[in-house]
C-alpha cells in the first residue's frame, strides 16, 4: 500500500494525478475499483479470464486516457463504469470472431454500475469506501480485502487493538451512512 | 459493560472477532436492547456487502501486471508518441523507397505499445518499442508472464495484417520468471501493418505462423 497522501484523496484528485503520469495515484485507484471491474466482467462476459483482461484493459484506458476526463461531466465512478462497459464490449465482439469454445457464451444483459437500475453493487460500495474517511476505509480493507485480523490490523498500522474494534464498527456505521446517502458524504468533501 | 461499549464491539463481532467472554456478554445484552440490534442489522448489511465485494477480486498478482505495463509508458505522451513514429516511419519507407535517405528516430520521441494476453491463456503481457534505424525497424521488446514453452517451442513476433498478411520481426524465448527483453530487427514497411503479434510455435522447420496468439497489440487503437 501507498503512503497516507495518496490513499486520503478522492477518486477525483487522484485521476487528475494520474493524468500528470503518477502511477501511484492509478495504483490506489486500482485497489479502489478493480473488484468491480472483475466483477463486471464476471457478469458480462462468464469467464474469468476475459474478466481479468477487462480489468488490465479498462485500467489501462484509465492510464491513457486520464487527462480526458472531465469531473463536471460524470464523477470517476460512472466514467470508470463506462469504459469498463464498453471494453467488454469489445472484448465480446472479439471472442465472437473465434469459434466458441466450452464456458464461452455471448455477452449477458444485466443491470448494475454506478447508475443502477436498482439494488445496490460493488460499484456502489467502492465509491462509498472511497467517500469514507480514510481511517475508516484503511480498517475496512484491511479487514475485508487483506483478511488481517483486528490484532494484525493493530500491529501493522500502530494502533491499541481496542480503537481498532471500536474504529471497525465507526467505520461499518460510516459506509452504511455513504451509502444510504452518497450525496451527503460527498458534499462534507466540498 | 456499558451500552456504549457493547455498540462499539457490533463490527467485531460480526468479523467473528471477539473473545467467548465478550460475545456471551454481547449477546446478552443485543437480547434486551432493542436499539443495539437495530445498530447490529445495519452493520450486518454493510458487512455482508463487503464480504461480497471482498470474494469477487481479480487475482492479485493482476495487479503487478497492469502496473508494469502502465509504467512501460507515459499517459500524457504515449499516443501522440507513437503517432510520430508511425508517421515518421511511413516517411521513412517513402524515403528509402525514392532516394534511399536514412532517416534515425531517436527512443526519445516514442512510447512503448502494450501487448495484451490473449485468451485462452490470458498470460503475461508485453510492452514494444523501437527507432528505425538504416531502413530497418530496431525493435525492443519487453515480456514478462509468458507461459512456459516446451523444449521444442519458440516464441516469434510478427507484424500483421487483417487480410492474414504477416511479416515476422524474429523468434525468442522467455524467461518464466521476471522480464524478458529482447532486440529484433524488421524491415521499415512492417510499419504498414496495423497488428502486433507475439505467437508461440513449433519448432517444425514450417515458416508461417502457428495461429496461436499469446500477446497482442494495435497500433491503431493508440
Amino acid at each position: 500500500m501507498f503512503g497516507p497522501v495518496v490513499r486520503a484523496l478522492e477518486d477525483e484528485e487522484l485521476i487528475r494525478r494520474v493524468a500528470e503520469g503518477d502511477d501511484q495515484a492509478l495504483s490506489e485507484l486500482y485497489n479502489r475499483y478493480s473488484r468491480p471491474v472483475y466483477a463486471t466482467g464476471i457478469r458480462l462476459l462468464g469467464d474469468a479470464h476475459l474478466a481479468e483482461e477487462l480489468v488490465q484493459d479498462a485500467f489501462m484506458s484509465v492510464w491513457r486516457a486520464a487527462g480526458s476526463f472531465d469531473p463536471g461531466r460524470a464523477s470517476f465512478t460512472t466514467w470508470l463504469y463506462r469504459i469498463t462497459r464498453n471494453r467488454a464490449v469489445d472484448l465480446n465482439r472479439r471472442r465472437q470472431v473465434r469459434p466458441f469454445s466450452a464456458g464461452e457464451e455471448p455477452l449477458r444483459n444485466v443491470s448494475g454500475g454506478p447508475e443502477p437500475e436498482g439494488g445496490v453493487d460493488g460499484w456502489d460500495v467502492a465509491r462509498a469506501l472511497s467517500l469514507i474517511p480514510d481511517e475508516h476505509r484503511e480498517v475496512l480493507t484491511l479487514a475485508y480485502f487483506e483478511g488481517l485480523s483486528q490484532r494484525e490490523i493493530s500491529r501493522r498500522i500502530g494502533v491499541p487493538l481496542g480503537t481498532i474494534k471500536s474504529r471497525t464498527t465507526a467505520a461499518l456505521k460510516r459506509l452504511h451512512r455513504s451509502l444510504v446517502d452518497p450525496a451527503a458524504e460527498e458534499s462534507r468533501h466540498d | 459493560m456499558t451500552e456504549d461499549r457493547f455498540e462499539k464491539l457490533l463490527g467485531p463481532y460480526l468479523l467473528g472477532e471477539l473473545s467467548v467472554e465478550e460475545e456471551r456478554e454481547l449477546e446478552g445484552h443485543l437480547e434486551e436492547c432493542s436499539r443495539c440490534r437495530g445498530e447490529l442489522a445495519r452493520a450486518r448489511q454493510t458487512h455482508d456487502l463487503l464480504q461480497e465485494l471482498a470474494a469477487g477480486g481479480p487475482p492479485p498478482e493482476l495487479k503487478d501486471r497492469v502496473m508494469a505495463r502502465a509504467r512501460g509508458q507515459s499517459p500524457a505522451r504515449a499516443r501522440g508518441g507513437w503517432r510520430l513514429w508511425v508517421t515518421a516511419a511511413a516517411l521513412l519507407v517513402i524515403a528509402v523507397l525514392g532516394g534511399g535517405l536514412l532517416w534515425t528516430i531517436t527512443k526519445d520521441s516514442s512510447e512503448g505499445i502494450p501487448l495484451a494476453a490473449k485468451a485462452p491463456t490470458s498470460e503475461g503481457g508485453g510492452e514494444l518499442s523501437g527507432e528505425v534505424e538504416e531502413g530497418n525497424l530496431q525493435i525492443e521488446l519487453v515480456v514478462w508472464g509468458l507461459p512456459e514453452l516446451r523444449k521444442d517451442e519458440y516464441y516469434e513476433l510478427w507484424y500483421a495484417r487483417e487480410d492474414g498478411g504477416r511479416i515476422s520481426c524474429g523468434t525468442f524465448r522467455a524467461e518464466p520468471e521476471g522480464q524478458t527483453t529482447v532486440n529484433l530487427t524488421a524491415p521499415a514497411s512492417a510499419v504498414s501493418y496495423p497488428e502486433i503479434e507475439v505467437t508461440r510455435e513449433p519448432d517444425d522447420g514450417d515458416p508461417d505462423s502457428s495461429g496461436e496468439k499469446i500477446l497482442v497489440g494495435d497500433l491503431q487503437s493508440l
